[in-house]
């Protein structure tokens, strides 16, 4: 129908039906403009209208209807295909004109129009049949339609392959259908009373014009192999299976000559259900099948097979009593079936499946057949029941315990969904049925995989169906069913027979049966394919043309780069993370430039592209990890290696990338250490280089030690910030217990280097080689001790090690230790018990070294009684050495003291000085609160008081002056003490007049004051005492005009010999006589006026004396010299007490006697060259310094004492010339 | 064929508790739903187990609430079948048995075992006509009305959004496999699932 008639044609049945076409007219105009719902609505009025109410109508407006099958909506392009269908079965010409619209919308995109129009098909190809056996003469439009109808057939079929799951569902319902169709209905076949009219192969005619019947037998045939090839796919989907065996019960039950087949594929399927059924759907599938089953049983023609089927039902779990009941009363005569059951067109005659089945069992041979094919299926039947007959003796127990034992080898680890579903317990295990059973199970088996003696038997038979075989074959092998197949199922794909399937030969039908669809995924269909060769594959490798390998690298490397490169646009997009990916799983798996590519592009610009840094560094070990045992951390210690040290390059970097790199990384690899030591080592990082380290450290126990062992390597780093901040980590770390350890032995081992006589090239580093015979220097030293003393505060225990390595090492090393442990020492503290304990003990060979702790702990602070109480123990028990008693010294008691000034002040006079120093107080600086136990007047009485045999006068003599050096201290009115007391001893001592004149050499202003003594003196008949006269005359003589008064005093006599001592003071004192007035010269008694007078005559004797005289005032100058100026003062000093200045003057005169004092301080100064000579004082030579120790002589440091200091020299030469003087 | 929604069909045994649960859910989820029974009667508990209150499924459920008030009362407000079927007859005015019923579905529910069994039969018994599909799935829900009420609504949610997802799925039959697959696994509960044709 043309486009111009349309109207007119709408137009002409107006006028006989107005209202219907009129009505039609106005819902087809509805229908153009309304939304889908309505419209369907609308159009299927229509489609009443004329279809049923006024057929006549049909043929005008069918091209409007048909139009609608380009509308958009899938309902309506539905509806015109139920249409067409519809239209169709009313009028069978319009087959004609709508059948190419069927095989269009056939080929729609949506799935749903598809399946619709194979719903639809199924319907019209029998229609089509029908039609075209009836028509007498086939017109060429008929035969067009038929082909194309054949064609489409040839399509749907193909469609049991299609994706989609429901569409393949479809296409076995048509195939279904198609079978029925196209087989022969007979009298055993069960006819749905609907479809009682419908076209079946009985029907069509052998002789027709156009259709011809053997082919629509074959392909009859052929739709049921592809349907029980479709039916055995290991993928098949359970909705698809469901479906097939419901058509497959379908088949069998209208067409029972197909029975054998249907029996066989169930049983084939029971006994290999498809491994990637979920198990619920293998409950379901089998739920399905026993009630296929049952269904099939019910049909009379089941009865060849009732013991399959019963075997198969039990198995399902169906009672007995149930199947008994589903199964019908046996036939009579089970002859008859073999007459004629169907009259096949007009005269063939042809056998029944049963009686084929029946040939079988009766070992006969086939009856002629007319048509060849249907004796290909039966065959293969055969080779099942001859390969069960063999088994079926040679399954005796013990064959059989030996195939399950065989068997247990090839089980799978996880018990597959099915078996568990379909595991039934063997009830009658042993009985004659049951191993005809199982030789039955087997047979099917070993006939699927194509051996077993029943195959080779009906090799011969087959013969002639092969070729035809072969080519139906080769048709279907290229297609491909793409199923869905859950990737975790197919590996629990298990074949019952240990060899799988491969072997299948083509030339059984049986074979071809289980033959399968071109599958996807499993293995071991892929394997038949190879086997049976001849498959048309899609093999990318064949049409694959093969690139050379530098272009592979070329475009490998350029596309690794775009990758890399369209960082942003990628970001912008979202799916930076799927780059980051992609970009390190590409470049792990491919060696080559492409690593160092990334790395580098990484290092551009890594605090933005950190992650890609991470990623990369994970998939290295990933990677790694995947290829243990034997894998090699090579490619992962690079990236990890290059990424750190690209770290490093970069000037600053403030977010802590480095730490985290390094903390992230699953493994520090030896060269990643490496460059964390670099980091410790680079002055500006060696914070963050450490704190890394520690955190490493912490939070990597597993080697943890090997972390510690650089951050300990870095403890004696010739860096001091790099040192001072390992030690400080350090000392952090040794407060956790289980680094402590390690950490101590570190530092001990270090410590113990000590004792060897040159340092070992460990102390180097690698670096630079040295020779063994460099000696120890202060560095060298240090290096072995700086950990060690760190850690000393936190574990006084440590400080015995230190005491016995002391005593081994040799004399420079001593002098460095001593030098270097002033810090740790004072922050242990005086009240540590093992401090205390050391000097305790005080091991042989480290006496200076205690002597140096006790200096250390008391320079500031005062002695504490613990402290003084081991020291005295000490020095009275086992080393008398009474320098030991120095820095305790104010500590101890008076008369302690007392006892051991004797043999303190033999030492050096810097000793001395500074032990005066702290007796007198004048030690430290400010805020002392030592008290000494010696008054500064006791101390100088003391001095006066030792008795002479225990001490010479000399060092006596040096340690008054010493005193007297302490201006401060010795005032003017602490002199005049200690003179008074002094005096009033009995006998007067030695010293007292030298006392008496020094003082008044120092403070002038005494002068009265020691008149009243020289006075007292007189009474207490000084001149008995011949080196205190000489030095009361020598007094005398210096306090000239003021002394005459005492002079006067004296007994003639003595007055005589202060004469004859310095004839040179008669002559004043005389004059001084003659000034008194007579009253007074009355006082003076004739025989003193006479000693006055008389010898007027020149003496000899005088010369003598004057010289002395003069010799002893040089001296006694001399001897003031040490306050030279105070001489010169002696003026100003009236002015000092009277003024108010002196008291601003005494202020600053204090600080400059802090200088003066300061050697000692200076001494005990931080600073190690003060500290270098301080330490030499107590220990003159390291070496001979033991043996006076030991021997506890009364002069231990005599003997170097000149040696060492040329001061001390001078003083020691001063004070003999004195002594020499005074005696 | 189906128009655009799937026709859905939930059958329990009585028509009574999980399949007018269900029908109540889905419906108020806007599918095209119905509900049925396979059993021979409508059986609701009586006053012992073994004297339960059998009705034909002609009887609307307003004669059924009418009779059972009339016999105790308190009884059946107690165990909350009064209250069942008050929601029920503003449903639908009586249980409807699905073996009587020729309409066509897509999709059919079932509440057990034992009537996924009849659904499945029954729809195998009946001679094929257009071979359109229908597809069967069993979720076993206890017809425990008195403890489990909540316990049947969150099942039937799920089973809702599980058949949700099919709704909304252009191609059901497609995905209806995997949806299914997927359910399971996070019900952790076993469907059956069978494909019937009318």
């Amino acid at each position: 129908m043309d486009f111009s008639s349309q109207e007119g044609d709408s137009e002409a049945p107006a006028v006989i039906d107005m209202t219907t076409s009129e009505k039609v007219v106005e819902l087809l105009n509805q229908a153009a403009l309304i939304p889908t719902d309505e419209k369907l609505n609308v159009l299927k009025q229509v489609q009443e209208l004329i279809i049923n109410k006024d057929p006549s109508l049909l043929d005008n407006f069918l091209d409007e209807i048909i139009a609608f099958q380009t509308d958009k909506s899938i309902e309506v392009k539905k509806f015109v295909i139920g249409f067409i269908e519809e239209a169709c079965k009313r009028d069978n010409e319009l087959l004609l004109r709508l059948i190419a619209n069927l095989n269009m919308l056939l080929k729609d995109e949506s799935v749903n129009v598809v399946k619709k129009a194979i719903l639809t098909l199924t319907q019209l190809y029998k229609v089509t049949l029908q039609w075209l056996v009836r028509s007498k003469a086939v017109s060429e439009m008929q035969e067009a339609c038929w082909d194309l109808v054949t064609q489409m057939k040839g399509d749907v079929l193909a469609l049991l392959d299609s994706e989609n799951d429901g569409v393949r569902t479809h296409a076995i319902k048509f195939t279904e259908s198609l079978i029925i169709t196209l087989s022969p209905r007979t009298a055993d076949s069960d006819v749905p009373k609907r479809q009682e009219g419908d076209i079946s192969l009985d029907k069509v005619p052998t002789d027709h014009s156009y259709i011809h019947y053997d082919e629509l037998c074959q392909e009859g045939k052929t739709a049921l192999e592809k349907l029980l090839k479709f039916m055995v796919h290991p993928a098949i989907s359970s909705i698809n299976l469901t479906t097939a065996l419901g058509s497959l019960a379908t088949i069998a039950r209208q067409r029972p000559m197909f029975m054998s087949e249907v029996v066989q594929a169930y049983e084939t399927l029971h006994a290999n259900l498809p491994p990637t059924l979920a198990k619920s759907q293998v409950s379901s599938v089998r739920k399905n099948l026993k009630l296929h089953l049952v269904a099939v049983l019910k049909h009379p023609c089941s009865l060849e097979f009732h013991g399959q089927i019963c075997t198969l039902l039990l198995d399902l779990g169906m009672p007995q009593s149930e199947i008994t009941r589903s199964t019908p009363a046996p036939r009579e005569q089970r002859k008859r079936p073999r007459q004629e059951q169907y009259t096949e067109g007009k005269k063939v005659k042809i056998e029944s499946s049963s009686t084929l089945i029946e040939d079988d069992e009766d070992k006969e041979e086939p009856a002629p057949l007319s048509v060849p094919k249907p004796a290909a299926v039966p065959v293969a039947q055969s080779a099942i029941d001859l390969t069960a007959e063999f088994l079926h003796p040679l399954l005796t127990p013990e064959n059989v315990a030996n195939l399950v034992l065989i068997s247990m080898v090839y089980l799978p680890d996880i018990m597959p969904a099915s078996f568990q579903a379909t595991y039934t317990p063997v009830e009658s295990a042993g009985t004659d049925a049951q191993i005809k059973h199982l030789a039955r199970l087997m047979a099917t088996q070993m006939t699927a995989a194509g051996i077993g003696p029943g195959l080779e038997q009906c090799k011969a038979r087959g013969e002639g169906a092969v070729k035809e075989e072969n080519d139906d074959d080769a048709a279907t092998k290229d297609l491909l069913i793409k199923r869905k197949v859950p990737a975790m199922m197919v590996g629990q794909a298990i074949s019952v027979v240990g060899g799988y399937a491969e072997k299948a030969s083509p030339e059984v039908p049986a074979a071809a049966v289980k033959r399968l669809p071109e599958p996807i995924l499993p293995s071991a269909q892929t394997k038949m394919t190879g086997a049976t060769g001849r498959k048309k594959v899609f093999r990318l490798p064949d049409i694959v043309q093969q690139l050379s390998d530098s272009q592979i690298e070329n475009l490998t490397s350029k596309a690794v780069k775009r990758i890399l490169h369209s960082e942003k646009p990628i970001a912008q997009s979202g799916m930076s993370h799927v780059r980051v990916k992609l970009l390190s799983r590409l470049v792990t798996q491919f060696d080559g430039m492409m690593k160092s590519d990334v790395l580098e592009f990484i290092l551009d610009d890594i605090r933005t592209r950190s992650d890609l840094a991470f990623s990369l560094l994970y998939q290295e070990y990933n990677t790694y990890l995947s290829q243990l045992p034997s894998g090699l951390l090579d490619s992962y210690d690079h990236c990890l290696y290059t990424l750190l040290s690209g770290l490093q390059e970069k000037p600053e970097q403030r977010d802590g990338l480095f730490t985290k790199l390094v903390l992230e990384a699953p493994i520090i690899t030896e060269s990643a250490l490496e460059v964390i030591r670099r980091y410790c080592e680079d002055e500006s990082r060696v914070y963050l280089g450490m704190t890394t380290l520690k955190e490493l450290i912490v939070k990597r126990p597993s080697r943890q030690f090997q972390y510690l062992h650089v951050l300990l390597d870095l403890s004696s780093h010739e860096k001091e910030k790099v040192r001072t901040t390992a030690l400080a980590f350090l000392k952090r770390m040794y407060e956790k217990d289980q680094l402590r350890d390690y950490i101590e032995k570190f530092a001990l081992n270090y410590l113990q280097l000590l004792v060897h006589p040159n340092p070992p090239s460990l102390l180097f580093g690698a670096d630079k080689d040295t020779e063994v015979a460099a000696p120890w220097t202060e560095e060298t030293v240090r290096q072995c001790l700086f950990l060690y003393l760190s850690l000393l505060p936190l574990n006084h225990r440590l400080v015995h090690e230190l005491a016995s390595v002391y005593t081994e090492a040799i004399a420079d090393i001593k002098r460095s230790v001593l030098r270097a442990i002033e810090q740790p020492i004072r922050g242990m503290g005086m009240n540590s018990p093992e401090l205390l304990l050391l000097v305790e003990n005080c091991p042989k060979g480290a006496e200076t070294l205690v002597t140096r702790c006790l200096h250390i702990l008391t320079d500031k602070v005062p002695p504490s009684p613990e402290l003084v109480e081991r020291v005295r123990d000490l020095y009275h028990k086992r080393v008398p050495d009474v320098r030991f008693l120095i820095p305790v010294i104010n500590g101890l008691e008076k008369n302690e003291v007392i006892q051991a000034l004797p043999k303190l002040i033999k030492l050096n006079p810097i000793v001395v000085k500074e032990v005066f120093n702290r007796l007198l107080g004048t030690q430290h600086s400010e805020g002392s609160s030592s008290v000494s136990p010696l008054t500064p007047g006791d101390l100088l009485i003391a001095l006066h008081n030792i008795d002479s045999t225990k001490c010479d006068m000399k060092s006596i003599i040096k340690a008054t002056n010493l005193c007297f050096g302490e201006k401060n201290v010795y005032t003017s009115e602490v002199l005049a003490v200690v003179m008074q007391q002094l005096m009033e001893q009995n006998p007067l001592p030695m010293l007292l007049m030298r006392t008496v004149i020094q003082s008044l050499t120092m403070y002038p202003r005494l002068g009265g004051f020691v008149m009243n003594i020289l006075s007292r003196l007189i009474v207490k008949q000084v001149w008995k005492y011949p080196k205190v006269w000489e030095g009361f005359v020598k007094c005398c003589q210096r306090t000239k005009p003021q002394s005459f008064s005492v002079l006067l005093q004296l007994p003639p006599a003595q007055l005589t010999s202060v004469f004859e001592r310095c004839p040179e003071m008669r002559a004043p004192l005389l004059q001084h006589v003659h000034s008194f007035t007579p009253h007074q010269q009355a006082h003076i008694p004739g025989s003193i006026m006479a000693v006055l007078e008389a010898n007027k005559k020149p003496e000899p004797k005088p010369a003598e004396p004057v010289v002395e005289t003069e010799v002893t005032d040089q001296e006694l100058q001399m001897e003031a010299a040490p306050a030279p100026s105070v001489v010169e003062e002696t003026p100003k000093e009236p002015e000092t007490i009277v003024e108010p200045e002196p008291v601003t003057q005494k202020d600053e005169e204090e600080p400059m006697e802090q200088e003066e004092s300061e050697p000692a301080i200076q001494e005990e100064t931080l600073n190690i060259s003060q500290v270098e000579s301080e330490v030499e004082t107590p220990v003159p030579e390291p070496e001979p310094a033991e043996e006076p120790m030991e021997e506890s002589q009364p002069e231990p440091s005599e003997q170097p004492e000149p040696e060492k200091d040329t001061e001390a020299d001078v003083a020691t030469k001063e004070a003999e010339n004195t002594s020499e003087d005074v005696e | 064929m189906p128009s655009h929604p799937l026709r859905v069909a939930v059958v329990c045994s009585s028509n009574q508790n999980r399949s007018m649960e269900a029908h109540n859910i889905l419906s108020k989820r806007g599918f095209d739903v119905r509900s049925f029974g396979t059993g021979s009667h409508v059986k609701l508990p009586g006053p012992a187990p073994d004297k339960p209150n059998v009705y034909d499924f002609k009887t609307t459920y307003e004669q059924m609430y009418n009779d059972l008030v009339r016999k105790d009362k308190e009884l059946y407000t107690q165990n909350g079948i009064l209250h069942m079927l008050d929601r029920n007859k503003r449903i639908k005015s009586k249980p409807e048995r699905f073996q009587n019923c020729k309409d066509k579905f897509d999709l059919v529910i079932t509440c057990e075992e034992r009537v996924y069994d009849q659904v499945v039969e029954d729809l195998n018994s009946r001679e094929q006509e257009t071979l359109q599909p229908v597809h069967v799935i069993n979720v076993d829900i206890q017809d425990n009305h008195e403890e489990a009420t909540d316990h049947i609504c969150e099942l039937f949610e799920e089973a809702c959004a599980c058949t949700g997802g099919i709704q909304h799925t252009d191609d059901m039959e497609n995905e209806i496999d995997e949806l299914l697959q997927e359910f399971e696994d996070k019900s952790n509960r076993p469907f059956l699932h069978t494909v019937c044709f009318y």
